[in-house]
C-alpha cells in the first residue's frame, strides 16, 4: 500500500519535471525555428515558481477553483493509468477509451472554471474549446478502434507487450494511418498551432485561460506540464512501442533504460508537434472542425477498416 | 497608354502543404540575436542622442527654443563661481524633448550639439527624475565621458539642485563635480536678488 504509494508520488513528481522540461524544450526548439535564442530550458518551472508566489488570487467561487483542481486531478488520474515502461500503478486497468477520455477531462475542468468566471472572452475561449473537443472525437475514435481491432484487445499495456513481439504499431500499414491520425489529434490536444484555437493567443486574448492568475495559473502551468508528458507518454506507448527493457540484470537499470527510451520516443513526438505549431498559422474555428472531420477522420477511418479485414 | 498592372495570375501564389517546412531550415544555424547585457551594439555616428552645450558659444536668442516643436527647452539665467553668465541658456527636458534635432540645426552659432549618447534610465524617485532636465554640459566634456565608458550612459549620474540656493550640482560619472547656480528663468535677465524681497513687502504693503 505504502509502496504503491510512494511509487505515485515518484511518478507525479518525473512526470512534472520531465514536463516543464518539455515545455521548455518547446520554447526552445521554436526560438531557434525564428533565429533567437530563446529563454533557458528551466524557463517554465521559474514562471510557475513565480505564479505560485503572487500575492493576490482572483477567485470566482467554488467552481473556479474546483475546476482548475478537477483538471489537475484528472491528468494525475491519467497519468497512473499509462504505462511508464514497466513501472505503472494500474496497468492492468488502462485501457486505452479510459485513458483517451481521461487525457480530455483537462480541458473540461478548464472550461468549467473558465465560465464560471463570467469573462466573454473565457466564454467564447469555452465554446472554440469544446468545439475542438467535439471535432477531434471523430478521428480520435476511429484510430482507436483502428488499435483495438488490430491488436484484439483494449489494454494499453497488453498492446505495449504485443508491439514487443511484431514490432511497432507504426510499422503496420493500418495502424499507420491511425498514428497521423492522432497526431493531427494531438496537435489539439496539446494546444499547439494550427489547432490552438481554444487559446488563441492574440485573437480572443488568451480565451479560457484570461481570468487565471496567481496560483490558479500556477497550477494550470503544473497540469499542462503534467498534460504534455501523459499524451506523449499515451502516444509513444501506443504507436511508438513503448519501453519495457529487460536487457540488464539489475531491475533499476532496466527501469532507467526503459525511462530514457520511452523520454527519446516522447521527444520525437514532441519535436513533430513543435516543427507543426512553427510553420502552420492558425485554423479559424469552422475550418478547424471541417478539417478533423474530413482528412484525420478519412485516413482514421481507412486505417480501422484495413485493421479489421 | 493604359496604366501598367502586373497580372493577378503572377502575383498570387498556390497554396501548399510542402512548403510551409522550408520554414524549418534555420532550426540550426546561429541566431541573429545581439546579447545585450554581454555584447554591445555601436550607434551610428552621428545618431541623435543627448544634447551638448557650449555656454561660452550660446548667445541666448532662444532660436532652440522657439523652434522646439515639444516645447521642451526653457531658457535659463545661470550663474557660474559667483559670475552670472551674459545671456541665457537653454535648459532641456527630456521628459518632453522627442530628440528631432532641430534645436541643433537652428542653433545660429553652434553652441548647441548631440552626441550619440542615448541611454538614460532612473527610477521613479523625485530625485532621480531631475536627471531628466538639465542645462546640457560642453561638447569636449560629454565625448570625453562618452570614449571613456563607450556604453552610451547619459553622462551624469545624479542631479542635485538645492531648492534655497538655487544651487544646482552635476555629479558627472568619471566622479567630476560641476557646480552652478539657476537665478532665473525665461529670456528676460532676473532681477538682482535683493530687490525681489522689499518689493514683494511693497505689494502687500499696498493691498493692506
Ligand atoms: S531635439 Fe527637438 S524636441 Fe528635443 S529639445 Fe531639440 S528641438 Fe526640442
Ligand atoms: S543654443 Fe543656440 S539657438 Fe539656443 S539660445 Fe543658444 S545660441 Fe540660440
Amino acid at each position: 500500500m505504502f509502496g504503491t504509494f510512494l511509487k505515485a508520488l515518484l511518478i507525479i513528481l518525473y512526470a512534472t519535471f520531465v514536463g516543464f522540461m518539455f515545455m521548455g524544450i518547446i520554447r526552445k526548439v521554436t526560438a531557434r525555428i525564428h533565429r533567437r535564442i530563446g529563454p533557458p530550458i528551466y524557463q517554465p518551472i521559474i514562471d510557475t515558481i513565480k505564479f505560485l508566489s503572487k500575492k493576490e488570487n482572483i477567485t470566482h467561487g467554488i467552481i473556479y477553483d474546483f475546476g482548475i483542481i478537477f483538471a489537475l486531478g484528472a491528468t494525475i488520474l491519467a497519468l497512473m493509468f499509462i504505462p511508464l515502461g514497466s513501472i505503472s500503478i494500474m496497468r492492468a486497468y488502462g485501457d486505452l477509451i479510459l485513458i483517451t477520455f481521461l487525457l480530455e477531462i483537462p480541458m473540461l475542468g478548464i472550461m468549467f472554471a473558465a465560465m464560471s468566471s463570467g469573462n466573454p472572452y473565457a466564454g467564447i475561449g469555452a465554446q472554440r474549446a469544446l468545439l475542438t473537443l467535439l471535432a477531434i472525437q471523430v478521428p480520435l475514435g476511429f484510430a482507436i478502434v483502428a488499435l483495438a481491432e488490430f491488436y484484439g484487445t483494449f489494454s494499453t499495456y497488453e498492446i505495449v507487450m504485443a508491439q514487443q513481439t511484431s514490432g511497432w504499431s507504426i510499422f503496420h500499414l493500418p495502424l499507420l494511418l491511425a498514428a497521423i491520425a492522432y497526431d493531427i489529434v494531438l496537435q489539439a490536444m496539446f494546444g499547439k498551432e494550427p489547432f490552438d484555437i481554444m487559446i488563441a493567443p492574440g485573437e480572443i486574448s488568451l480565451g479560457p485561460m484570461v481570468e487565471f492568475g496567481g496560483k490558479h495559473m500556477g497550477i494550470l502551468q503544473i497540469q499542462h506540464a503534467m498534460g504534455l508528458f501523459a499524451e506523449t507518454l499515451f502516444f509513444s506507448n501506443i504507436f511508438l512501442g513503448g519501453a519495457v527493457i529487460t536487457t540488464f540484470s539489475s531491475p533499476i537499470l532496466n527501469t532507467l533504460a526503459t525511462l530514457a527510451v520511452l523520454l527519446v520516443k516522447q521527444l520525437a513526438v514532441l519535436l513533430i508537434a513543435i516543427f507543426v505549431s512553427t510553420i502552420f498559422p492558425r485554423f479559424t474555428i469552422d475550418q478547424a472542425a471541417k478539417f478533423y472531420w474530413k482528412w484525420p477522420t478519412i485516413i482514421a477511418a481507412l486505417g480501422a477498416i484495413l485493421a479489421s479485414l | 497608354m493604359p496604366a501598367k498592372v502586373v497580372g493577378e495570375e503572377k502575383v498570387k501564389k498556390s497554396p501548399s502543404f510542402v512548403k510551409p517546412w522550408l520554414g524549418l531550415k534555420y532550426l540550426f544555424k546561429k541566431p541573429v540575436t545581439i546579447k545585450i547585457p554581454e555584447e554591445k551594439i555601436e550607434p551610428a555616428p552621428k545618431y541623435r542622442g543627448f544634447h551638448t552645450l557650449d555656454w561660452k558659444k550660446c548667445v541666448g536668442c532662444n532660436f532652440c527654443g522657439q523652434i522646439c516643436p515639444a516645447r521642451a527647452i526653457e531658457m535659463t539665467w545661470i550663474e557660474v563661481d559667483g559670475k552670472m553668465e551674459k545671456r541665457p541658456h537653454p535648459k532641456i527636458d527630456y521628459g518632453r524633448c522627442t530628440f528631432c534635432q532641430f534645436c541643433v540645426d537652428v542653433c545660429p552659432t553652434g553652441a548647441l550639439g548631440f552626441i550619440e549618447s542615448y541611454i538614460l534610465t532612473t527610477t521613479g524617485d523625485e530625485e532621480e527624475l531631475q536627471l531628466y532636465d538639465w542645462v546640457p554640459i560642453h561638447p569636449d566634456k560629454f565625448k570625453e565621458i562618452q570614449d571613456q565608458y563607450r556604453d552610451w550612459r547619459f553622462p551624469v549620474e545624479k542631479i542635485e539642485v538645492n531648492e534655497e540656493t538655487r544651487e544646482v550640482t552635476y555629479y558627472l560619472r568619471n566622479g567630476e563635480t560641476f557646480k552652478f547656480k539657476i537665478v532665473g528663468y525665461g529670456i528676460r535677465p532676473p532681477k538682482p536678488p535683493t530687490k525681489p524681497a522689499p518689493k514683494k513687502e511693497e505689494k502687500k504693503d499696498s493691498k493692506q
